[in-house]
């Protein structure tokens, strides 16, 4: 079972707010969602959306078709009726509106719509929009919002200005009715989000109204036997894991989509500890900056974590592009710091709120010079959370930068994770060969056999750290007998982390693993990759890159040997990871299915590029979807 | 102290870096803090300073303009450390003026010193933001096109809780306001007047010699909330003269400002007793952090 939602409107009308509402009415009847939000670059008044895929079983990802569109303004029906299958709930009172007149619209999306309505000799108004639907099946629900609201407040008694407030109920409301979930239901979850009792009566006025304007066409009862779940976000995910992971130290910039995470941190800044033996229980401060710039922010987070404490910072592309020196200078001087790279649209400031997947190839070789990088990219929001406690270990066992790839797809979707699936309990911390009392005598760079040196925290012994080629005592050193050991010891520590880490937790593999078709994707993509999978008879083995540095490439050399189409499945235009699989592996991807629109990959124009490519080879397929 | 290849020191002869390390050296070994402090420096000459410490003090020589945030990482991180950072005019007035601002509005309670000698030395003599225009110091192919600026000034006006000049070759004076700076509850900011003998070949150690004075009528201890616009204002007056008298000392001190640790504390008020260097994130692997009240906030069920 999978039905899809969508509700749209002008930034700052409470279009989150609804949506939220509306996921939790579904979620808390033991379905599972998973929900992606569009917005421009701008605070009010440009439109949203919200996509929502409700459905029995684990879902990944969104459709490129919505079976009910609730919208309240001109825009979101203009915007959006190419895209809905089933049910329109509109407002009546914009039906007249033209396409001319919507001044929030972009020209482009403006023109484009009224050459189709011409192309259809229908008016260039939502009327025509809503008839061209209708035309292709599908129905229509008007809705007037005006006249509920003024209906309620009479019976009220209270001014309609106080009422205005319960028109985003209507439009759930209607949508909750299709699906068939009982008023009461609604009434209770929207309820709740409401602390006035005035409001939650309101509320429950305007649901009995709407209820009475439609029918229901979908059953979706109270499933039994759910088992726990948590609504969350990628940045909230990202968020709860570093808490969890333990770390203590966060600086950051405000960027799109980063700073969410950041200031999730700064919400909870102090956090309790539990000594797991003695059960004794202790408050401790995590301390969060809110940086001049990203220079600051990164360097700040290495400077912490020379004291031996797990600290990191979050930024995307253009603040990334500044922190790249002080991301060598770690390197350098072998410091664990966590950067988690929120990817988005580029070049420059590019689609700021928009997601994508084309800064694989910069956060591997980011830096001058050469050290050893470890990069991670999380495909889901259950691995965003396990991978933020996963990549501060790594950091501190390796004593190097750890980047850590979500995309704005993955920062902003959010969705129902089982609690088994975030593995609390299981997850442990690797703090590699971190010493409390160090000799004193003490090296900081001393040499050993693996590279790795022991790590005293600044303040526990005397030691010196220098951008420059030092010794192992961490003072500047341009001998060249020094330079080819010491150089050669921290590009060991990447060896070393090829031979530890296990392959298998670099990769994972989904499908028909005997298949001659290979999907390889990494991010976002794969979720929806999975639903295919499970919801499709299509043919393939799915190949999920999961740690791009140091690359599995004898895993993925071998699983890739003999295979009729390798598939690079990315949301970029070069097919970077292809490209980092082909300079680790020698083995070039066969087909293409790629995405740059700022997007994310859509569930029926991925089933149907994979289609092309697998039953008609076609060579490479550009996505287009999204509004 | 391990045969402790102490470094070659790259200084030129004459340099009043030597005077600078000697005072901070001194500073520090006098006040007994020798174990706890960290010097931390930037890129040129002065960021060097932090690996030539002949006392056993932790150096961190950072990036380029970059000092300061460094130091705050540190600090924030595990507060018990003093934490000292030393910077050249290009390095905390060029590259690096975003953070020597933003670090004022903090408080962070860190002391910052200025190799104030008006010279990119260790690239061979540039104009540094500290140098007056048209000077035309001997590298420079042109006279100074820009303008200089006040440093006294400028972290006056950025909130840095304690300022003070000093010159680099009179070492006694100088020790005397760094330990004063490193006592200081807050930032703590000293402008060092250094002749670079190499390139800067204006502002010698003659010139200084003879406009340097201390002040004598200068009260810069702000004592209650009521005094703190008229003592900055009094302070900003006299960061102005310079010239044929050359003011050095204390120019502002103000303990009543909360330290950037202090305004932590009232978001996590077990800052100090629990501070980040000081937590146990893990008990033999295992971790510690309860995040169940986290997720719990996000748990789905029908009573939410």
């Amino acid at each position: 079972m999978r039905i899809s939602w969508m509700i749209g409107g002008a930034q700052g009308t409470g279009i989150d707010t609804s949506a939220n509402i509306f996921g939790k009415v579904v979620s808390t009847l033991g379905y599972y969602i998973y929900g992606n939000r569009e917005y421009h670059s701008n605070i009010k008044g440009r439109h949203s959306y919200f996509t929502l895929t409700i459905s029995d079983k684990k879902v990944r990802s969104i459709p490129e078709k919505a079976d009910i569109l609730v919208s309240f303004d001109a825009e979101t029906v203009l915007q959006h009726f190419n895209e809905i299958k089933g049910y329109i709930i509109y407002n009546e009172g914009v039906k007249g509106t033209k396409v001319e007149t919507v001044q929030s619209m972009e020209s482009e999306a403006a023109e484009r719509i009224s050459k189709q309505l011409e192309s259809e000799n229908l008016p260039k108004t939502v009327e025509g929009a809503l008839e061209s639907a209708k035309r292709r099946g599908v129905k229509l629900i008007p809705v007037n919002y005006d006249e509920i609201a003024k209906k309620v407040a009479e019976e009220a008694k209270v001014q309609l200005s106080v009422v205005e407030r319960v028109k985003n109920v209507i439009g759930i409301a209607v949508s909750t009715k299709l699906l068939g979930i009982n008023e009461e239901h609604l009434a209770k979850v929207a309820g709740s989000t409401f602390k006035q009792e005035l409001y939650r009566k309101l509320n429950v006025m305007a649901i009995k109204k709407a209820y009475e304007l439609t029918e229901s066409v979908y059953s979706l009862p109270k499933l039994e036997g759910a088992p726990e779940r948590y609504l969350l976000d990628g940045n909230t995910a990202v968020a709860i894991g570093k808490l969890y992971g333990g770390l203590r130290f966060q600086s950051y910039y405000p960027i799109t989509p980063a700073s969410d995470e950041s200031m999730y941190i700064e919400a909870h800044q102090e956090v309790l500890m539990e000594d797991p033996k003695t059960g004794d229980k202790k408050k401790g401060a995590v301390v969060v900056v809110q940086a001049e710039d990203e220079l600051a922010a990164v360097n700040m987070a290495v400077g912490a974590a020379l004291t031996g404490i797990r600290s990191s910072t979050a930024t995307s592309g253009p603040g990334f592009s500044l922190m790249v020196e002080g991301i060598g200078w770690a390197g350098m001087n072998e410091v664990p710091v966590v950067i988690t790279y929120y990817i988005r649209g580029g070049p420059s400031t590019g689609l700021p709120t928009r997601t994508s997947q084309a800064d694989l190839l910069f956060s591997m070789f980011a830096g001058h010079g050469e050290f050893p990088k470890i990069v991670v990219a999380s495909g889901t929001h259950d691995e965003a959370f396990k991978d933020a406690v996963l990549t501060l270990n790594l950091a501190e066992r390796y004593q190097t930068p750890v980047i850590h790839l979500v995309e704005k797809t993955l920062a902003n979707s959010y969705t129902t994770v089982p609690k088994q699936d975030l593995g609390v309990g299981q997850l442990y911390a690797d703090r590699g060969k971190l010493i409390l009392s160090p000799p004193e005598d003490y090296a900081r760079f001393q040499f050993t056999e693996d590279g790795v040196s022991p790590r005293a925290p600044l303040g526990k012994a005397l030691m010196y750290y220098t951008g420059d080629e030092h010794n192992e005592y961490g003072f500047i050193s341009e001998d060249p007998v020094n330079r080819n050991i010491i150089y050669e010891k921290r590009m060991k520590k990447l060896e070393l982390a090829d031979k530890e880490i296990p392959e298998e937790e670099r990769v994972k593999v989904y499908g028909n693993v005997n298949s001659e078709n290979v999907v390889i994707t990494w991010g976002a993509p794969t979720g929806v990759f999975i639903d295919i999978l499970e919801e499709t008879k299509l043919d393939f083995a799915l190949l999920q890159l999961r740690m791009f540095s140091p690359f599995p490439s004898r895993f993925v050399s071998k699983f890739l040997q003999g295979r009729k189409k390798i598939i690079a499945a990315e949301g970029n235009y070069l097919a970077q990871a292809g490209k980092i699989v082909k300079m680790n592996t020698g083995i070039e991807a066969t087909n293409y299915i790629l995405k740059w629109n700022g997007r994310p990959f859509l569930r029926d124009e991925v089933e149907e590029a994979l289609r092309n490519v697998i039953e008609k080879d076609v060579k490479k397929v550009m996505l287009s979807g999204g509004s | 102290m391990a045969g402790h290849k102490f470094h070659w020191n790259d200084w030129c002869p004459g340099c009043g870096n030597f005077g600078i390390l000697s005072a901070e050296q001194q500073a520090i070994t006098e006040l007994g803090i020798t174990k706890n402090t960290v010097i931390v420096g930037g890129i040129g000459c002065s960021g060097k300073l932090s690996q030539y410490t002949r006392i056993p003090v932790s150096g961190v020589h950072t990036l380029h303009g970059r000092a300061i945030p460094f130091a705050v990482g540190i600090k924030l991180a595990n507060p018990s450390l003093e934490v000292i950072v030393n910077g050249g005019d290009g390095d905390l007035l060029g590259i690096g003026a975003g953070h020597f601002v933003s670090v004022g509005r903090r408080n962070v309670d860190i002391v910052v010193i200025l190799h104030n000698n008006g010279v990119y030395g260790l690239t061979k003599g540039q104009a540094a933001p500290t140098l007056f225009r048209g000077m035309k110091t001997k590298s420079l192919p042109r006279p100074n096109i820009n303008d200089a600026i006040n440093p006294v000034t400028l972290a006056l006006a950025s909130g840095y809780t304690f300022v003070a000049r000093a010159y680099a070759y009179d070492v006694p004076h100088l020790k005397e306001i760094i330990k004063q700076a490193i006592k200081h509850k807050g930032l703590a900011f000293v402008d060092i007047l250094q002749p670079c003998p190499t390139y800067n070949d204006i502002n010698t150690k003659e010139w200084y010699d003879k406009r340097v004075y201390k002040m004598q009528d200068m009260d810069p201890v702000v004592k209650s909330e009521s005094e703190m616009q008229e003592k900055l204002k009094k302070a900003i007056d006299k960061s102005y003269e310079w010239g044929e008298r050359i003011p050095i000392g204390i120019f502002y001190k103000n303990e009543l400002v909360p330290t950037y640790e202090e305004r932590i504390k009232t978001s996590a008020p077990s800052y100090y007793d629990n501070y980040p260097a000081e937590q146990k994130i893990e008990y033999e692997k295992k971790l510690t952090t309860i995040i169940d009240p986290l997720l719990e906030e996000r748990k789905v069920s029908e009573d939410n």
